[in-house]
């Protein structure tokens, strides 16, 4: 079925709903799509579990406002006339647009003048020995098995990589009544020091830096800092960790290791944009380390150097999730305008305090996203027979090996080697693999470009974009001439 | 000015094959190829082995492309994932049994080696084939490659035969100079133009530009062919499956991943590519090869692509000497070209050489609307 | 059974308790949760083997990107870390792939 609408939202976090609502308050219609079944994104995930009373951080006010946050999104998207596509999957976008989606209810296709993407982010790891082994997740994956799931990702975890989710997550373990042997964070003492200073400008951010502090002091956790995976042990499960000394830019560096029995190690990098749909509908992005990556050019207001398509939240550039709800209410109502639902005098009434709070949040936002920026050294420490590919089963001596081959863009590395074509279409070696290329080769990440984005953007099950039909439907076209 | 006896301008399957035979052959060659070795239509097809749906007038170069492709390891020297096996096209309908019917009758009389077997006995061939076939005509040698790793195999035999590569270099140009050619480059460390005795032009669906150097006008449409690819399953099937009509083809791979290809149409042109998938023809695609595999149903599509095939005005391909000129060839707009390809370039390069060649020509002279200059 | 529950984090109200099918086998789960975090909780960590090297498998980033929680549920191919529990919801690990 082929359902119209004024303007389609992809992505439901605090980006995409308040762009949606923001667009529906003004008379547009807007269709608002999630694969996940209920809104929010990763960072105001619904939480399937109810908490009860918390310890300190909750005295300190740091763990309630995330949750109260997402209930009042969802609740005001609920109230808003805003049409959700829950639990679907995006197969394809096309044409100025359409949006075809799938989900265990089948599928449709929307179709809209305007879209906004705001798909969020995904996390960067950069792999290391042992990286693959069951028990080695994500810094954000144990965010939402503890916040949303009510989950300890082990009896005794490590918590190591870079950025402000390493004291958050060890803070939330430790809140939650689990165990957490060390916490090995890239950036040295100074480089928080730094951050914090361009940080004042936001006071919550602060209180909650603080307070997750204080809980990992009060647990006598050891905080390592300039310290970097070495490797993870363990056959079937992780048993152990390995850590020691890295230089600024985390490449290894000569220094005693340290040995740690967990049974879980949660790592990060940093943060990654989720730029599919403006890539692959031919807008302009930029390789811009500072925002995470390669980053959709967006101006003021969202708009993407295509017609119709806006980029906003940490899809189009890392900014946070301060910022997200702001940039997304923005492109809402610039949509509002452009399609002529209000005068330029109404927009600037109701868009000024917004783009008056998004000014003040750019320097602080900036100032977090720097601490994510991946450090290059990771890339050039990864040993010759770590699998960088995990969907394929590519180690780094044979992405070098198709390098010095002559495989000089990304897309003949993909074909030389297999990577990037699996089932997650490269998104977890994708960084890792530009930048070997980039420094094996001497180019820079801009000139080598992006993998060829194609459809769908994450796995669609085939029995769900089919569905029932009979076989005289199929539109086959008449047979070429003999 | 760097001299070589032959210059081939695009780096597919056609071009890449004329190349290293000629290179083989004895002659000082040049290949030049504006992006990666094939990574147009060579690369990103849907890989089919087939001899039961090229034209029929194409029978002997399918025929001879697909012994060659059985044999890539003897004659390239490098992995290409060719699997050969049997080949099924089916008929759902009555009408498509009666075009089955009639076109695996005049294949067989041109020379191919299919029969008609029952449902019964497709299903017997193809245990994971549906309930609803009601005839299909058999090969018992089709196939199907990978063509994502042909890039790398021909790079790697070219290098080894002694080829010039040029990747990333665009031929702008190209100047008669007395008998032989002047070819501009984009960009070519020291020398922005080489010298060639011999030429051959190898567009694929870019053979109207390269053809409009030389001052000839062939008009050539584009077809952009979707393709699908399946997470790794479970096997559900062994052979290579399509419909008579042609509009499907069907295929696991060793590592469990299914292609779905057929030629439904998504968009595109010449100048951006085959950019954009037609989700209706791709969910139709899909429903085609599920009607074909139900096992099919149970997995996941990863990715799906397209590529760009060009198209004559008869729908019959460019083989052949340029009108006017001695020592220049040119190859493009072939259907099934995949499967063509290394015959297409072996026998060109015979012929380029003086040797004798059986392969049938199709001359562009047929074509050329005008002379542009 | 005490020992397995240790990662649900005390003092949480979630679903009824209820029981998944993995490999033929029962495993106690809640109703609602997270499959991947059932399967984490009820100590299956292991999900699939790697395609090429045949080496253990678990889920990675429990937000559908990573596709290392991929297994049959109820017959058709999921991330595990997009379904939710139901009573005895039959999971086939392996990613068609058997370790």
């Amino acid at each position: 079925m082929t359902e119209g609408y004024d303007l389609i939202v992809a992505g439901a976090g605090p980006a995409g709903a308040n762009a949606a609502i923001a667009a529906v308050e003004q008379g547009l219609s807007v269709a608002l799509i999630d694969e996940a079944d209920a809104a929010g994104g990763q960072v105001y995930r619904r939480p399937r579990v109810a908490r009860e009373a918390r310890g300190a951080g909750a005295e300190a006010g740091w763990r309630g406002h995330d949750g109260a946050a997402g209930e009042e999104l969802r609740l005001r998207l609920a109230r808003s006339g805003v049409v959700f596509h829950a639990s679907r999957r995006i197969a394809s976008v096309s044409g100025r647009f359409r949006v075809d989606v799938v989900g265990p209810r089948g599928h449709d296709a929307l179709e809209a003048p305007y879209l906004i993407a705001a798909t969020g982010a995904y996390e960067r790891v950069i792999p290391f020995p042992g990286w693959t082994t069951p028990g080695v997740t994500g810094l954000a994956a144990a965010t939402i098995l503890i916040e949303s799931e009510g989950m300890l990702p082990g009896r005794r975890v490590a918590v190591v990589g870079l950025g402000p989710l390493l004291a958050a997550v060890a803070a939330r373990i430790v809140e939650s009544g689990g165990e957490v042997a060390v916490v090995a964070d890239l950036a040295s003492r100074s480089d928080w020091v730094k951050a914090a200073w361009r940080l004042t400008a936001e006071r919550p951010m602060l209180i909650d830096g603080w307070a997750w502090l204080k809980v990992i002091r009060r647990a006598r956790i050891p905080v390592l800092h300039r310290t970097g995976v070495r490797r993870v042990e363990g056959e079937r499960s992780v048993r152990r960790l390995v850590v020691g000394p890295v230089g600024a830019d985390g490449a290894p560096v000569p220094g005693p290791h340290a040995a740690f029995d967990v049974d879980a190690v949660v790592v990060g990098h940093g943060l990654v944009p989720s730029g599919d749909i403006p890539r692959l509908l031919g807008a302009d992005l930029r390789h811009d380390p500072a925002g995470g990556g390669w980053c959709t050019l967006v101006d003021g207001e969202g708009r993407t150097t295509l017609r119709g398509l806006y980029a906003v939240g940490d899809g189009a550039r890392i900014a946070g999730a301060r910022l997200a709800p702001l940039t997304g209410r923005l492109a809402g109502l610039a949509v509002a305008r452009e399609i002529g639902m209000i005068s330029a005098e109404r927009f600037a009434t109701l868009a000024g305090d917004t783009q008056a709070e998004i000014a003040r949040l750019r320097p602080v936002a900036a100032a977090m996203a720097r601490l994510m920026i991946l450090k290059p050294g990771l890339v050039d420490g990864i040993t010759g027979g770590t699998i960088v590919c995990r969907c394929e089963d590519i180690p780094r001596s044979e992405i070098d090996k198709a390098i010095d081959e002559g495989a000089l863009s990304l897309n003949a590395l993909k074909h030389f080697t297999r990577c990037g074509m699996g089932p997650c279409q490269g998104r977890m070696c994708g960084e890792s693999v530009a930048e070997l290329l980039a420094r094996r080769s001497g180019r820079s990440r801009e000139s080598l470009g992006i993998w060829t984005p194609r459809p769908p953007l994450r796995p669609i099950a085939i029995d769900e974009l089919i569905g029932t039909f009979s076989y005289a439907d199929i539109p086959i076209p008449p047979p070429s001439a003999l | 000015m760097r001299a070589y006896d032959l210059a081939v301008i695009g780096g597919g399957v056609h071009g890449a094959s004329a190349a290293l035979f000629a290179a083989r052959a004895g002659l000082k060659v040049v290949l030049i190829e504006r992006g990666a070795l094939c990574r147009e239509a060579s690369g990103v097809n849907a890989g089919t082995l087939t001899i039961q749906v090229t034209r029929l007038a194409l029978l002997p170069h399918a025929i001879g492309g697909h012994q060659m492709w059985a044999t890539a390891r003897d004659w390239l020297g490098h992995d290409v994932g060719v699997v050969v096996t049997d080949g099924l096209q089916l008929a759902f309908s009555k009408a498509e049994a009666a075009l089955l019917e009639e076109r695996t009758a005049r294949r067989r009389e041109a020379g191919a080696p299919l029969r008609l077997v029952t449902a019964k006995e497709a299903r017997a061939i193809e245990p994971g084939l549906s309930e609803s076939v009601l005839l299909a005509s058999h090969s018992a040698t089709d196939g199907f490659a990978a063509p994502y790793l042909a890039g790398r195999a021909f790079r790697r035999a070219l290098i080894e035969t002694g080829v010039a590569v040029f990747e990333g270099v665009y031929a702008e140009g190209i100047d008669r100079q007395g008998a032989a050619y002047a070819i501009r480059l984009s960009e070519l460390s020291g020398e922005r133009v080489i010298a060639a005795t011999r030429l051959v032009l190898a567009g694929g669906a870019w053979i109207e530009e390269m053809l409009g150097w030389l001052g000839l006008a062939v008009p050539i449409a584009v077809k952009i062919n979707q393709v699908a690819v399946t997470e790794r399953l479970r096997p559900v099937m062994r052979s290579q499956i399509g419909i008579a009509s042609g509009l499907l083809s069907l295929r696991q791979y060793p590592n469990g991943t299914v292609v779905i290809g057929g030629g439904w149409q998504g968009r595109g042109d010449r100048q951006k590519g085959a950019h954009e998938i037609e989700p209706a023809n791709l969910i139709g695609n899909v429903r085609l090869a599920c009607h074909a595999i139900p096992a099919l149903r149970s997995g996941r599509i990863v990715r799906s692509w397209a590529g760009i095939e060009g198209k004559t005005a008869d729908e019959l391909p460019i083989i052949g000497r340029l009108p006017g000129h001695e020592n220049a060839w040119a190859v493009g707009g072939l259907h099934s070209g995949f499967t063509c390809g290394p015959y297409v370039g072996r026998e060109l390069a015979r012929l380029i050489t003086g040797a004798e060649s059986n392969m049938p020509l199709f001359p562009p002279d047929r074509l050329v609307a005008r002379a542009v200059r | 059974m005490k020992e397995r529950d240790t990662l649900r984090i005390a003092g949480t109200r979630r679903g009824g308790r209820t029981v998944i099918i993995v490999d033929g086998r029962p495993a106690a789960a809640h109703e609602g949760e997270m499959l991947a975090a059932a399967l984490l909780a009820a100590g299956i960590r292991e999900l699939r083997p790697s395609p090429t090297e045949r080496t253990p498998r678990g889920a990675f980033c429990y937000m559908g990107v990573c596709q290392e929680c991929a297994v049959e549920v109820d017959g058709v191919r999921r991330q595990a870390c997009m379904v939710r529990v139901t009573p005895r919801m039959s999971v086939v690990l392996g990613g068609g792939f058997k370790t």
